[in-house]
Order: C-alpha cells, then structure tokens, then sequence
C-alpha cells in the first residue's frame, strides 16, 4: 500500500503528525470489542509502506479517534482512503457488492420492492420510485476514478 | 418570520427499512407548521460510496443538492448518514476543479451543483432555528419519563464538518428530550457508536457494541432510548431480541424515534407515529404522567 499516495491525498497526508499518543486506539469502539483492530498500528503500518488486510473494514467510521486525536490528524478519512484503496487493489467485498447491486437497481442501499411501498401505502406515506439516474451516475463516476 | 419551508430528505433507510421512521417525522413536522416538499423519491445520498468511489459519493450527494437548489429551499434531512454525506460532499466542492468535474457528470441529467442550498439535520433546526420554547407551547401532553438520549456519531462528527453541538457534552437532543417535560438521564455509554457500520462484515462485533450499549442503558434504569438515526435504531430496535439472545441476557428497552417522543407529547396518537411498527414493544401507560 502506497505511502505515496496516502501522501498526495489531502486528508492522507495529515498522517505525518502522527506523535504515537494512542488516543484514537484508546477511544476507539471497534478495539473494545475487536482487540486485532488498532487504529494507531494501522497509521504506523501505513507509515511504514506495509499491507493493510481486511481489518480496515473493522472501522465503523464514527469519527470519534480524528475527533480526539491532538494533532488533528484525519484518522478516520485516512481509514476510508484505505477502504477505497483495499477495493480497489484486491476487488469488492460481498457487502459492497450487494450494496452496489441495490444502488444500482433500485438507487437505494436497500431494495426497494412493491412489499416495502405497500408497508409504506398502509401506514400512510407516499410511494418511492426506483431511480435509474444512479446506475448512471455510478458508471459515469467509475470511467473518472478517484477525485 | 415566515414558515419555514424545506426540501424533506428521508434516505433511503428511513424510507425503506424503518418506515416509522419518516412517517413519525413528517407528522410531527407537520404538526410544528413546518412545511415540507418531499424529494425522498430521489435516491441515495452517496454516503456508503465515501469508501468505494469519492468521486460517486461527491456527485450523487451533489445530485440531491442540485435538486433542492432548483426547488430554491434548502434541505432537512434525518439521517445522521445523509448529514455528514452532503454536509461533507458540500465542503469539497467549494473547490472549484472538484465541482467542475462533479458537474459534468451532472450536466447529463440537466443538473448543475452550485452549493446554495443549506443542508439542516432536523435535530439541528429544532435546537437552534425553531426554538424550545415554540416546542414547549405546543406540549399537549407532558410526559415524565427517565429517557436515554442517543446522538449517533454523525450528527456531530468530525465538528469541523457537522459544526453543530459539541461531541464531548452534547446538548442538543437531551434539551430537545427536556421539553416534553421527560428526564434526559446521565448513563455510562451514551457516546458509544450504535457498530451499524460493522453490519455488514461482521455483524457479531455490532451486537457486541450494541450490548455494551443496551447494558448500559438498562443500568441507568432508563424507561426507553431514544434515536435520531435510522441505522443506530435499527441496531438497537430491530436487533435488540436477536442481542438479548446471544449473550442471553434480557434488555427490553423500547427504542423509539426522537419524534415519536416528541410527538407523544404533542399530542398525536400511536398510529400517527408509526409505533406499531417498532420491534420492541411500547407499553402505551408509560406515558402517562399521572402514574
């Protein structure tokens, strides 16, 4: 995983402060319930040009480590840099692809189907259409890569 | 000050997973004059895409924004996720090469982002736009109950982006808890994350999460936990007997939404507020104050 290219991100290249404090593993919710994950091994493992596996995906991205870090580095952005870079180096997840699937059927993360609308007819809201301008806009998006 | 007027943004788990959820809401909103164009209809707001694909997360959030711009109103929306996607997404694209490219893509469905619609959780407008005060002119029905309050993580982080309240010592939603004359109690994990995120790759360590959470809560001798989220109820209300089952303990801590609370308290029946549909079920005498 390119150091490099952490560097040339602008959240990604606040990882060069990084003063070893250990408050984002401390604050971390994740690492109270999954000891494998540590947000500040992970900086330095980064740091230090070396693959990041499928732990990444135990960030559950609630911010509050680049909340709480003192030198207001953007660990959790960072986090999802590398979730980007993780799909896009070694492939989709099942969850992402099932996700991907939905958006691009129903232009929602969740299926929208006629069992769900008439949950939603009998308690008293409108109906939702399917969007197809997502599919596109994903496809449109996926030719111009990253920002 | 006129009505206020806004682009009505559920999401797409609000919409389809917890229905109760928008229904609560807009009847709620509709019973504070608060006028609503529904734009749900439109699809997803991008934030899931923030770790697959920036540049599809910047440009569907950019879609909802262009829309709401073209309405001329600015957007409320009640979905912490749908928050921080387009909170985030318009922060970007204050830079000009971003939103250039963004509105190229856009330009294909005669749409152009120009970032000026502002984009309002609803928690937030109460709080700062609406005021507690009008709220508490309108409380039909004080309640006094021990209520937990839960903020979620993305109505106030990362604050250089939600800008709002204060992630350390929230206010918001305890004050908002406050005007229907119920208690918004002090517990141990009120800060911690609902895991929502985790679903998907392993949802045991959600559960986990949301044990931690649940326990707590019980422990604080809360009557029930309140949400501003459609994910975080979703972890707590439809998985609550799923967790009671793995670590074999029993919580039966009713989960409602901030404005079926709320909504209780205007005056408004069950039905109304959608809370037939909650998993976890609402004993209907706790909200009577005279007990």
């Amino acid at each position: 995983m390119g150091l490099e290219e952490i560097l040339s991100d602008v959240d990604g290249k606040t990882i060069m402060r990084c003063m070893s404090c250990g408050i984002c593993t401390g604050s971390c919710p994740s690492a109270r319930v999954k000891k494998e994950f540590n947000p500040r091994r992970i900086l330095h493992r980064v740091y230090f040009g070396e693959d990041i596996g499928d732990e990444i995906w135990y960030c559950a991205n609630c911010y509050t480590c680049q909340e709480r870090c003192p030198e207001r580095i953007k660990i959790t952005d960072i986090m999802n840099l590398l979730k980007r870079m993780y799909l896009r180096d070694k492939g989709y997840l099942n969850f992402i692809k099932a996700v991907e699937e939905n958006l691009k059927n129903f232009g929602y993360t969740a299926q929208l189907n006629e069992f769900k609308n008439k949950t939603r007819e009998r308690i008293g809201l409108p109906r939702l259409k399917s969007s197809s301008e997502i599919k596109l806009i994903l496809e449109r998006a996926n030719e111009n890569g990253q920002a | 000050m006129g009505k206020h007027k806004f682009a009505y943004y559920a999401g797409c788990t609000s919409a389809i997973r917890i229905p109760s959820y928008d229904l609560s809401t807009r009847n709620v909103l509709n019973a504070l004059d608060i006028e609503l164009e529904d734009i749900t209809s439109l699809g997803c707001c991008g934030m899931y895409e923030e770790q697959i694909n920036e540049m599809a997360h910047l440009t569907l959030a950019a879609r909802i924004m262009a829309i709401a711009e073209g309405l001329g109103l600015d957007i409320l929306v009640i979905c912490n996720g749908c928050f921080l996607s387009l909170k985030k997404a318009k922060l970007r694209l204050a830079d000009d090469g971003l939103k250039a490219k963004v509105n190229e893509i856009l330009a294909d469905f005669d749409l152009e982002y120009k970032g000026k619609s502002e984009v309002k959780h609803y928690v937030q407008f109460l709080y700062e736009d609406y005021g507690l005060e009008k709220i508490k002119e309108k409380i039909a029905k004080p309640l006094s109950l021990r209520v937990a309050a839960h903020y979620g993580c993305h109505l106030l982080k990362p604050s250089e982006v939600t800008g709002f309240d204060d992630f350390e010592e929230p206010q918001s939603l305890d004050k908002l808890i406050e005007v229907t004359g119920a208690t918004s109690i002090d517990y141990m994990e009120k800060k911690l994350c609902c895991g929502g995120y985790l679903l998907g790759f392993d949802s045991e360590k959600t559960y986990e999460m949301a044990a931690i959470k649940l326990r707590s809560v019980k422990n604080a001798r809360a009557d029930l936990l309140v949400t501003i989220c459609p994910f975080c109820n979703l972890v707590y209300d439809h998985n609550q007997r799923l967790i009671e089952a793995k670590f074999n303990e029993k919580f039966s801590i009713p989960v409602l939404h901030y404005p079926q609370l709320l909504g209780i308290a205007l005056g408004l029946d069950f039905k109304a507020l959608g809370i037939d549909q909650n998993r976890v079920r609402v004993n209907p005498e706790i909200f009577n104050s005279d007990l």
